[in-house]
């Protein structure tokens, strides 16, 4: 590619996928306008598939769902004011799922780059069979489709491909949320495949500690993505968790799994409230919102028989935490540091920072649930008595800053566990549970620092009926 | 015990020691490998008839088919032993786990292991004894113990008389075998020793008996002065007193209980340890020796330590404080450790348990506390504790020590009035990887006295690889040659390029490595840069003079090759660097915010800080808030948006975190940090982790390991595989290939030290004086002549700092006129030199073979 100008990039171009059955891997190209393709790859292992006709065809079909939604990462470089789809096209509700995970997957990277995508972001529809492709502007509102009801434009419903309805493909991600929905699954009977994407040695060593059967997949960005991104491109983060989402529906189809679970907990639902520009949720697609509306369009579009859903939608930050403080197994292997993320380490300063916001959410609400000593064997330091790390855990508490971009829990989760700590004679002392009781305190709502209520689940979630009320029971005190 | 070719070595070992010495020889035995823990699970669940049944059946069956391995009939040897075991499984008190019960069964491993011992040493035709070691060791309850402590960690009798002895030497023949453990409880029946078991059998037997000695023979050669796992330079320890011994294996060493040293140091009997691997090693000896050699012994750390510090609340010289809190402690049952207090706090800490990890009784405890002061819990902690003879006198000598602390939080200082343990409780973060720097600094400082042989024996690394695999140095084949070179004047550097070619060709060998610089301040010399432009390398400048050295070295360098790195430099480098083209490297906003119009449309490079610094000294760490180099990690998104404003653009990421770095995590951790930031920057397109490379000055060091800092690089490379990875090494290129030559003024002594001149000294090569580095020194002129006597090289300059080196065995001989060769000064010596005092810069040679 010649010298990358994104001011002078007019269209962005899906222009081709395919997948191989004999070696399990798949490739997706992109490019700009006549720019040279960008092509992705990723591998699902168990290859070769040998697959029968209808589950063959719903692989053709995630296959190109997750075209779609990994072009992601390719439009983001320019964001151009057009869209292009080859092939056959996409029907209205494709382009509406499409747009919603586009424009709000994308925005934080709006904000921190200074755009504005709303309503700008256009994928085009394809006319009816035998009518012609025109653009037909989508809004940008995520549109909730309800299981049954027929999408308009497509040719048919997709039929039911034969899964097995009690095995689950559940992604792992080497921190404590994974970790405490594939317990729960264990604990509930259900038969598990703890599945990621990407290489990493930490959720790895994570997915061995299970015992489970393994499935990585391995995914390939584009080289010249990198070479563009040298030259300038815009950069940011992406809707990484509806990406993968669509990987491993795709894996589950492969391996005849009916479930693919998830864990993401109600707060990440919520974004950040920045004055002058609303709410910007850094982790929408882990959001309540893009669960249902991508859970809703496997099942009318991929597989009528696909269940993808988050086990711990109904929980908050800290009903995880004291789950997984009941847990013993994985203390020094696991770690939710974004920092130190892909590594592995004997030493807890290998898999914890110690000075980003996940580390300080995840100090915080284990605090509250588990001997200190234990806590301090996992994080090595303690985080709440050192002085100069009081700005990072007032962004939490949504002290004096907005919340971080990060995939954290609510500030009031922060500030309750915080608040728990303030009545602990192991904690109080510390330097910064201390500054909380004398200067923040003071200025909390009495009825804002409880954290009872907060332990209790919430009923938005699209977690199978027959797992529902077993699964409350075991996070039950 | 498990193996029958141990019990052959015991045979063997029993009858050369009477045949030595004519003595009567007991030998105390443990159970078989295992057993004791089957033994123990009995113990945990005896409500489960069936599991019992099935544990009791497996140990019967270990035990008969160990028989069958020796050759011995299990029915005629064992019958009796089986069934005593397999009643127990059926007896009354096992249902409820009655403690008499418990000792019963926990004894029953020893019991069989000596029964079979005899059997089997007997039938190899060595008249051996079997002892009941309840004969001899009776259980004497403690007021403060429990019944359950009473019986399963009991505290015996060690006071023996020549009644007793006469009584024992006419119970069997001169070789006999007893059971560790065990001892006779009060009631008649058993009672079990608990922790350290069958060496404090072994020390109680030898304190009742009068012993000639204890010997305990274990799978290490003795006691050393730290751990070896940890630190591979940790020195065996010949000889040691028990009080020593007592506190080394109290703040630390796992080779002997602390428990069985009291008894034998009562009765004044010696312990020997020996290593079962290395039966004719003299491991350590420890006993009552005439002479106490003060100095640190040993240094040892200990993790997972909590700290519980409480501040009165109550009134000034409140009366029973210490018993309010102390009392607290008590009931929740957890046991003090190291105690520092004032006159409104008391601080103390507690050893990690998993009582304290796995339950809330730390909690608890609080709670309670918290009724009488105000309490802090403060971990997680290290305590690093120092222990040997006259703590005191040696806290001078110490300072590097204390530098080694730093800023660093010590929350306790703990030193007892037996003035021979100095404890120091830290955050346990920075104790990681310290225990080597430290007992390096204690060695080099004098504290730790490793040149006194009687005490110190070889290191773990020379106990473990003999070998001493260093190839010979470069100057060793080419003695003569320097010798000769010498006399055209000292002091006089001289390089040897094939040396540099190596460790270059080394570096260039690692394939997670893109592109490799050299750091040319470490040596500018104009052939050692040609040499290794030709070997692919790059240059590292970090200032205009080293720029346009550079460039009139290596006229045809292209710009793409060269690195500018500057510190606080001003704003014409700057211009200047960014007009020849090279890499600009900028560590602070200030520059993008002041001079913006310099940086339009360039790329540039950030120095980042990743928040600690590493090194062989503090003044070569160039990381964390200490050090002036490198862009805070939270001033990034700043530093972000100033080089958006100024046009310019981040091509790569660079950070350097120190010097003599040997453990290749650094970079790891260094590497990944960098490549988390440079994703959320998007334009970076390389990563430069510094150099910092360890070089091995001291030859009984080990070399740098390039394959463990190559395993390291690639597995960052392979999770970031889109960033190419640069390096920037500069003494561990040129540090071996250079050798200083002095020529000797004087030889003096005064009040017993020996001083030898030498003709160059700080003003020649600074790093001893500035950094207290250490460089071999040899006397090339008599390089065959036996070692002699310590003594110290100095050089001629009028500072006290100007000694080159300290404690070095150099030939009695040595006199006016030999040439000294001071080894691995390729790096920052030439070019550090300076004329302090008005002399003469050293002279240079390159050699090339």
């Amino acid at each position: 590619m010649t010298e990358f100008d994104r001011a002078s990039i007019r269209a962005f171009r899906f222009t081709g996928c395919g997948f191989d059955a004999d070696t399990g891997e798949a490739r997706l190209a992109y490019a700009f306008d006549d720019g040279p393709e960008m092509v992705e790859t990723l591998r699902f292992p168990g290859a070769p598939f040998a697959l029968d006709a209808a589950r063959a065809d719903a692989v053709q079909r995630a296959l190109r769902l997750l075209h779609l939604v990994a072009g992601v990462s390719y439009y983001k470089a320019a964001v151009p004011p057009e869209i292009r789809i080859g092939g056959e096209g996409i029907d209205a509700a494709t382009a509406a799922l499409l747009t919603s995970i586009y424009e709000n997957g994308l925005g934080e990277f709006a904000y921190r780059n200074g755009l504005s995508l709303r309503g700008k972001i256009h994928f085009p529809v394809a006319a009816p069979v035998g009518g012609t492709s025109v653009p037909m502007p989508v809004g940008g509102t995520s549109v909730p489709m309800l299981s049954g009801e027929v999408p308009s434009g497509l040719k048919s419903l997709p039929p039911y491909v034969g899964l097995q309805p009690g095995r689950a493909m559940v992604a792992i991600g080497g921190g404590k949320d994974s970790l405490v929905s594939i317990e729960a699954l264990r604990a509930l009977g259900v038969d598990q495949t703890v599945a990621w994407v990407g290489s990493s040695p930490l959720i790895k060593a994570c997915a061995e500690r299970t015992g489970l059967p393994t499935l990585n997949v391995t995914r390939a960005l584009s080289p010249l993505l990198f070479e563009i991104n040298k030259q300038g491109a815009l950069n940011g983060h992406i809707p990484v968790t509806a990406v993968n989402s669509v990987i491993l529906a795709m894996a589950a189809l492969l391996h005849g799994h009916a479930q693919v679970v998830f864990s993401n907990e109600r707060s990440a639902s919520y974004g950040s409230l920045i004055p002058g520009t609303g709410e910007v949720n850094h982790q929408w697609s882990k959001g309540w919102d893009c669960e249902r509306d991508l859970a809703a369009h496997l099942r009318s579009h991929v597989a009528a028989d696909l269940a993808y859903y988050s086990l711990l939608r109904p929980f908050s930050e800290l009903a995880v935490a004291r789950q997984f403080a009941r847990l013993d197994r994985y203390d020094q292997h696991f770690s939710s540091c974004n920092r130190n993320f892909h590594l592995l380490g004997e030493r807890p300063a290998q898999r914890w920072c110690g000075v980003c916001p996940k580390c300080h959410f995840v100090f915080l609400a284990l605090a509250s649930f588990m001997p200190k000593p234990r806590l301090m064997a996992i994080f090595g330091r303690n985080l709440l008595d050192e002085a100069d790390q009081a700005p990072g855990f007032d962004a939490l508490l949504e002290y004096r800053d907005h919340k971080p971009f990060e995939c954290v829990g609510e500030g009031r989760e922060s500030r309750a566990a915080m608040e728990a700590l303030s009545e602990s004679p192991a904690w109080r002392e510390d330097a910064l549970v201390k500054r909380y009781a004398s200067e923040i305190r003071p200025q909390l709502e009495p009825g804002d620092r409880g954290l009872a209520p907060l332990l209790e689940p919430s009923d938005d979630h699209g977690i199978p009926s027959r797992l529902w009320e077993r699964l409350r029971a075991h996070f039950g005190s | 015990m498990s193996r029958r070719h141990r019990w052959d070595t015991i045979g063997q070992l029993m009858k050369r020691r009477a045949e030595e010495t004519g003595a009567r020889v007991l030998v105390v035995v443990s159970a078989l490998s295992g057993v004791t823990n089957e033994l123990q699970a009995l113990c945990d669940d005896p409500a489960d008839e069936a599991g019992t049944q099935a544990r009791i059946a497996a140990l019967v069956q270990r035990h008969e088919s160990f028989c069958a391995e020796l050759g011995l009939d299990a029915a005629s040897v064992l019958g009796q032993r089986l069934d005593a075991l397999r009643a127990l499984g059926s007896d009354p008190r096992r249902a409820v786990g009655e403690l008499g019960w418990q000792a019963e069964v926990l004894g029953q491993g020893e019991l069989l292991s000596s029964t079979l011992g005899v059997a089997y040493l007997r039938s190899q035709g060595l008249d051996v004894g079997w002892v009941d070691s309840r004969d001899w060791i009776v259980a004497r309850p403690l007021p403060n113990q429990t019944q359950w402590s009473k019986r399963l960690s009991a505290s015996c009798d060690y006071v023996g008389d020549a009644a007793l002895r006469a009584r024992f030497a006419a119970a069997g023949p001169a070789l006999r075998i007893a059971q560790g453990f065990i001892a006779r409880a009060p009631d008649g029946g058993t009672a079990i020793l608990g922790r350290g078991g069958s060496d404090t059998s072994a020390a109680y037997f030898g304190a009742l008996l009068g012993a000639r000695r204890v010997e305990i023979w274990t799978d290490v050669p003795g006691m050393f002065s730290a751990n070896p796992r940890a630190v591979p330079d940790a020195r065996l320890l010949w000889r040691l007193d028990y009080e020593e011994a007592q506190e080394i294996a109290t703040t630390g060493a796992k080779v002997l209980h602390p428990r069985c040293i009291h008894p034998c140091r009562e009765a004044g009997v010696p312990i020997w340890i020996r290593d079962t691997g290395r039966p004719d090693m003299p491991g350590t000896v420890i006993d009552s020796s005439a002479t106490t050699i003060p100095g640190v012994k040993a240094i040892s750390s200990r993790r997972g330590i909590v700290l519980v510090s409480m501040e009165t609340i109550g009134m000034w010289q409140q009366v029973g404080f210490l018993s309010d809190v102390f009392e607290r402690f008590k009931a929740h049952g957890l046991s003090i450790d190291l105690i520092g207090s004032s006159e409104a706090n008391v601080t103390v800490s507690l050893d990690p348990s998993d009582n304290l990890v796995n339950t809330n009784v730390l909690d608890a405890l609080c709670a309670d506390l918290s009724q009488v002061c105000r309490v802090k819990v403060i971990a997680p902690c290290a305590a690093i504790t120092l222990v040997g003879h006259g703590m005191r006198s040696l806290l001078h000598k110490l300072s590097d020590v204390w530098a080694e602390f730093g800023r660093e939080r010590v929350h306790l200082i703990s030193q007892s009035s037996n003035d021979l343990n100095l404890t120091f409780v830290v955050d346990e973060g920075i104790a990681e990887g310290m225990l080597p720097r430290l007992h390096a600094l204690l060695a080099q400082s004098g504290a730790m006295p490793v040149t006194e042989a009687a005490v110190f024996g070889p290191s773990w690394r020379r106990i473990d690889h003999p070998a001493g695999a260093r190839p010979l140095p470069w100057w060793q084949a080419s003695r003569d040659r320097l010798l000769h070179l010498a006399q055209a004047g000292t002091p006089r550097y001289i390089y040897h390029l094939p040396t540099l070619r190596e460790r270059a060709r080394e570096l260039a060998g690692i394939p997670a490595i893109d592109r490799r610089f050299f750091a040319l301040k470490a040596n500018p010399h104009p052939l050692v840069l040609r040499a290794l432009e030709t070997e692919g390398f790059g240059f590292e400048c970090v200032s205009r003079g080293e720029l346009e050295h550079l460039f009139r070295s290596l006229p045809g360098i292209a710009p793409d090759r060269v690195l500018f790195t500057p510190s606080f430099a001003p704003r014409d480098e700057y211009a200047a660097a960014l007009a020849l083209g090279v890499h600009v490297t900028v560590d602070s906003t200030t520059p993008l915010l002041s001079w913006p119009e310099l940086f339009k449309g360039r790329a540039i490079v950030l120095r980042v800080d990743p928040g600690f610094g590493h090194g062989h000294h503090e003044k070569v760490r160039t990381g964390g808030k200490g050090a002036k180099f490198g862009l805070a990690a939270e001033a990034v998104p700043g530093f972000l948006a100033a080089a958006r404003a100024a046009g310019a653009r981040i091509a790569g990421l660079h950070a350097h975190i120190g010097s003599g770095i040997l453990d290749a995590q650094h970079w790891h951790t260094v590497y990944a940090q960098l490549a988390a930031l440079a994703e959320g920057i998007g334009t970076v397109g390389f990563i430069d982790v510094g150099g910092g490379l360890g070089v091995a000055y001291d030859p009984d060091a080990d070399p740098f390991d390039v394959a463990a800092y190559s395993a390291a690089l690639a597995e960052v490379k392979s999770a970031y595989p889109q960033y190419a990875l640069w390096v920037e090494p500069g003494r561990y290129l040129v540090a071996e290939a250079g050798a200083l030559l002095l020529r000797v003024t004087q030889v003096a002594s005064k009040q017993g030290l020996r001083r030898v001149g030498a003709d160059g000294g700080m003003n020649a090569l600074m790093r001893p004086a500035l950094y207290n580095a250490w460089h071999e020194i040899v006397n090339l002129t008599r390089f065959d002549a036996p070692e002699g006597d310590a003594c110290e090289v100095v050089g001629p300059i009028c500072e006290t700092g100007d000694v080159i080196g300290r404690q070095r065995r150099l030939p009695e001989a040595t006199a006016e006129g030999d040439v000294l060769l001071v080894g691995h000064a390729g790096a920052y010596g030439m070019v550090m030199a300076n004329r302090y005092n008005l002399r003469e810069l050293p002279h240079e040679d390159v050699i090339d073979d």
